[in-house]
């Protein structure tokens, strides 16, 4: 059984009004357990609207051609939406945004809570969150969320949605607004989280740099399309289909194009910067002999 | 005079009766005019708190600013300040205050009293200033985020700023509206204004003439963007080196000669084919 199953999905903002607006169209995936995927897309190309579907955030509108099925369950049922709820975990843009109890265990114990475990079930849930997302329980947990530095709330956000411990993560832009020490802290905690917590992760981002090292596969979305649905190397080797659909290549990519340009021999699916670096290294011992 | 003089600053922000806690501390530098800064540290470093100080949102709880040579701690002079200092800030959909392009850039015009004639021509030439001129009907919310953050510096432009404070302006956007920002900034910077640029992208501060490091609510480092990056305080300031230099160190690393000065990825393309061929 596939994580997520997408069929014939559709959604129109506004229908019947002046500013009706398309927003998915015919958009077919399936996610399969244990995949690292990478959404990405211009600003207003469908990919919030897209997500929002996994959880039941929004409603199919056409229940009779399209379907979402996640880890078997039906998401436009009313009857399982909750327990959809707590398997597709979702980190929205800013979580810190969203923190609101007065101590860091309350607020991380919210979800757990919800799902009506014991005390003691709940308490370990909180330790385990917080010990993930490399907070120290002793030193932190009878805080108040709002003393914290940016970076920590952020961490405390991501560990109110692991204590639910869902099978699904569901990430939106997790490193927007944070310096670069914190982005790099917090893309190595989603890479421990895929390994450790939650075995299939879904990450939006316009950070190509990130997607192309992080994900193993790649959904694009183009004016409500699903354009391309591979690994990152085949996408970004399609140099015209991203900049056709408004992306930026990943650094190593565009500095790969500007060296075959000059006639240096490189292959067209280097993605990061060690494999770039490890190219040109090879090429320079070889000039050498 | 420097256009900003920030002499000795000290913030606190009030946490009860007595007890403040200090989010800028002794702070001291200058800002001439026509200068493109990028202000960068970590979260919580102090980099908003200033920016507040430097627009009279704040004012100083020790020592004192002066733009042009005005002081921000004096009320009578909050709306001077205002002119003279114009803010962006991060979010595109919280700053405006209309539902049409033009009547939310002839805000700030309209407020200060300015004849009509006078509010249409400023209108005109901010929205022509970041390119938006053809929307100046549309629905604001219709727009990207790149094309609000435009109309957002149109609003302030129609004030005729001579300082252009952006507080992590662009970190909401995607890469095409991050460059229709920047490629504004850089054009209004030509033209005469002083940018201040508030980020945590370090490309962006390797495109600033200078850079401000703050760390824990002072000043760590301030210099060019190459003296920045070679500074043995940049980790300490939650920072790291842009992409493209963190290339050139592993090619470094690899037996390329790299050069310590920073180069862009056309720069880098270039030194690395010759050291090839």
């Amino acid at each position: 059984m596939a994580a997520i199953e997408i069929k014939n999905l559709n959604f129109v903002y506004s229908a019947g009004t002046p500013f009706e607006k398309h927003a998915l169209k015919d958009i077919n995936l399936t996610i399969e357990e244990g995949s690292f995927v990478g959404v990405v897309g211009a600003t207003g190309s469908g990919k919030s609207t897209l997500i929002q579907h996994l959880n039941g955030l929004i409603k199919l509108q056409d229940k009779k051609h399209s379907s979402v099925f996640v880890n078997g369950m039906d998401a436009s049922k009313r009857a399982t939406l909750k327990k959809l709820r707590f398997e597709v975990g979702m980190v929205f843009q800013y979580p810190e945004y969203q923190l609101f109890a007065d101590t860091v265990a309350k607020d991380i114990a919210f979800g757990p809570k919800n799902m009506k475990l014991s005390k003691e079930e709940i308490d370990a849930r909180v330790a385990r969150a917080l010990e993930v997302v490399g907070l120290d329980y002793d030193k932190i947990a009878s805080r108040s969320p709002f003393d914290l530095s940016g970076g920590e709330k952020r961490r405390v956000a991501i560990a109110g949605v692991i204590a639910m411990q869902p099978k699904i993560l569901v990430l939106d832009e997790p490193v927007a607004g944070l310096d670069p020490i914190g982005r790099e802290e917090i893309l190595a905690l989603i890479k421990k989280l895929h390994e450790e917590v939650s075995p299939t992760v879904i990450l939006v981002s316009h950070n190509m740099d990130d997607i192309a090292v992080l994900a193993d596969r790649i959904v694009a979305i183009s004016d409500g399309r699903l354009v391309a649905d591979c690994s990152p190397k085949e996408f970004f080797a399609d140099r015209q289909l991203v900049k056709d659909i408004g992306l930026d290549l990943p650094m190593a990519a565009r500095i790969t194009d500007a060296l075959v340009q000059k006639g240096v021999p490189l292959s067209a699916d280097i993605v990061s910067l060690t494999e770039l670096a490890d190219a040109l290294s090879a090429l320079k011992e070889g000039a050498h002999v | 005079m420097s256009q900003i003089e920030v002499k000795e600053v000290t913030f606190a922000y009030p946490l009860r009766e007595g007890v403040g806690m200090r989010a800028v501390k002794n702070l001291s530098f200058s800002v001439e005019k026509g200068e493109f800064v990028a202000l960068v540290g970590m979260n919580g470093s102090g980099k908003s708190t200033l920016a507040k100080l430097l627009n009279g949102l704040y004012t100083p709880t020790e020592g004192e600013i002066l733009i042009d040579g005005i002081s921000t701690s004096k009320d009578e002079n909050v709306f001077e300040i205002r002119k003279r200092v114009g803010m962006v800030f991060q979010n595109p959909d919280n700053q405006t205050v209309a539902t049409i392009v033009e009547d939310d850039v002839a805000f700030g015009p309209e407020n200060i009293g300015l004849p009509r004639e006078e509010i249409i021509s400023r209108v005109r030439s901010a929205l022509d200033a970041v390119s938006m001129t053809e929307f100046a009907d549309r629905a604001v919310s219709k727009l990207s985020g790149g094309q609000k953050q435009r109309v957002a510096i149109a609003g302030v432009l129609a004030m005729r700023p001579e300082i252009l404070i952006l507080d992590e302006a662009t970190s909401m956007l995607d890469p095409i509206g991050r460059r229709e920002v920047l490629k504004v900034a850089k054009e209004l910077n030509e033209q005469g204004i002083t940018v201040i640029n508030i980020t945590h992208n370090m490309e962006e501060a390797a495109f600033a003439k200078r850079v401000l490091a703050m760390r824990k609510g002072r000043l760590a480092i301030d210099g060019t963007p190459k003296e920045v990056f070679a500074s043995g305080l940049l980790e300490a300031c939650g920072l790291k080196l842009p992409p493209v230099m963190q290339l050139a160190k592993a090619l470094a690393d690899r037996g390329f000669e790299m050069p310590s000065s920073v180069p862009d990825e056309e720069e880098l393309a270039e030194e690395i084919w010759r050291q090839l061929k």
